[in-house]
């Protein structure tokens, strides 16, 4: 049951870590980073390591995820690429 | 021509990596040497030799003090990089875009961050000062304080965090880190042991262990107060837009 939990995480890991390369919205691919600090966070958790899910949870989804979207709102949307 | 030297340079480069991990000692065997003699040593006399029952706690402040004090200089040198290129916010002289926005904020929003940002302060306090018996300590602690910061700044509005958090104080916050781990570890320098020591000698020994936990508890607050305030003041940084 755990086994097949983590399996689940890793993928979903490597499927948002794929995404916010390919990803070419910068706004979006911010979120979708967030969302793998999330799952890196659990994964964390389940590899008995409490001390980095907290940072994890709190630096990579919180605080990384704020200052990317103050960098992004200081640029600017070019479409005709 | 040229793309031809990079890829040869390239393939070089992987080369030279990939004979390197073949020489590494397998992943995850437990007969590696740092399974064989430096985990033992941690697991069984950590406790006793670091004064923290969390290990963790008690390897990143004790047995690689240095490392941590390294760390803690590294995020207040980022801070001054980071003021270096964007400068001070002030007030005089610059808004944000919260605070020019014309959209009315929420009031669930601001309802929910009003009730929960005081348990969230009290909760990165718990987790700064309960970090040598629970997972947690200064880092950690340090970054939900910050967090919390930010919620409020991203609701309530710039200038309401600007004067509740005045310059004159964060100034002398942001280097809460280095200072407590300073204050810490020179008290042992003082005794003729080594920097980073935590240990009194002219104490009798029955207080050594609440010395050991006192020393540890400051420099754990130093680096609680000083890593929020520096995020929440990299983040005020950034944030800020010139007034017209």
């Amino acid at each position: 049951m755990l086994r097949s939990l983590d399996v689940l995480l890793l993928i979903f890991l490597l499927v948002t870590a794929i995404g916010v390369v390919c990803t070419k919205d910068l706004l979006g691919a911010a979120i979708i980073f967030s969302a793998y600090s999330f799952t890196m966070a659990i994964v964390w958790q389940q590899l008995g390591a409490p001390d980095l899910a907290l940072t994890e949870a709190a630096v990579g989804a919180g605080v990384t995820t704020v200052l990317f979207l103050i960098a992004i709102s200081r640029t600017v949307r070019r479409e005709d690429e | 021509m040229k793309k031809g030297i990079i890829i040869f340079a390239v393939f070089l480069f992987w080369l030279l990596l990939v004979s390197a991990m073949v020489s590494l000692p397998p992943m995850g065997s437990p007969e590696n040497p740092a399974y064989s003699h430096i985990v033992p040593r941690y697991l069984e006399e950590g406790v006793e030799e670091a004064g923290a029952h969390n290990i963790i706690t008690g390897i990143i402040l004790n047995y690689r003090g240095y490392d941590t004090m390294g760390e803690v200089t590294v995020i207040l040198t980022a801070l001054m990089g980071v003021l270096a290129v964007l400068g001070r916010e002030n007030l005089l002289h610059h808004t944000s875009k919260v605070d020019e926005s014309t959209i009315e904020r929420s009031v669930i929003v601001k309802c929910v961050v009003r009730l929960l940002v005081p348990f969230i302060i009290l909760f990165a306090l718990y987790i700064i000062l309960h970090g040598a018996e629970s997972p947690g300590g200064g880092f950690q602690g340090g970054a939900i304080l910050g967090a919390s910061v930010i919620a409020l700044t991203l609701t309530f509005g710039f200038s309401l965090t600007v004067k509740k958090l005045p310059l004159k104080y964060r100034t002398v916050f942001e280097s809460a880190g280095p200072l407590g781990f300073f204050i810490s570890g020179v008290i042992g320098l003082f005794c003729g042991l080594n920097f980073l020591t935590y240990i009194i000698p002219s104490v009798a020994p029955a207080y050594q262990d609440l010395i050991r936990h006192l020393l540890l508890l400051i420099i754990e607050i130093g680096i609680g107060v000083g890593g929020g305030t520096i995020i929440a003041s990299v983040f005020l940084a950034m944030e800020k837009v010139g007034k017209e």
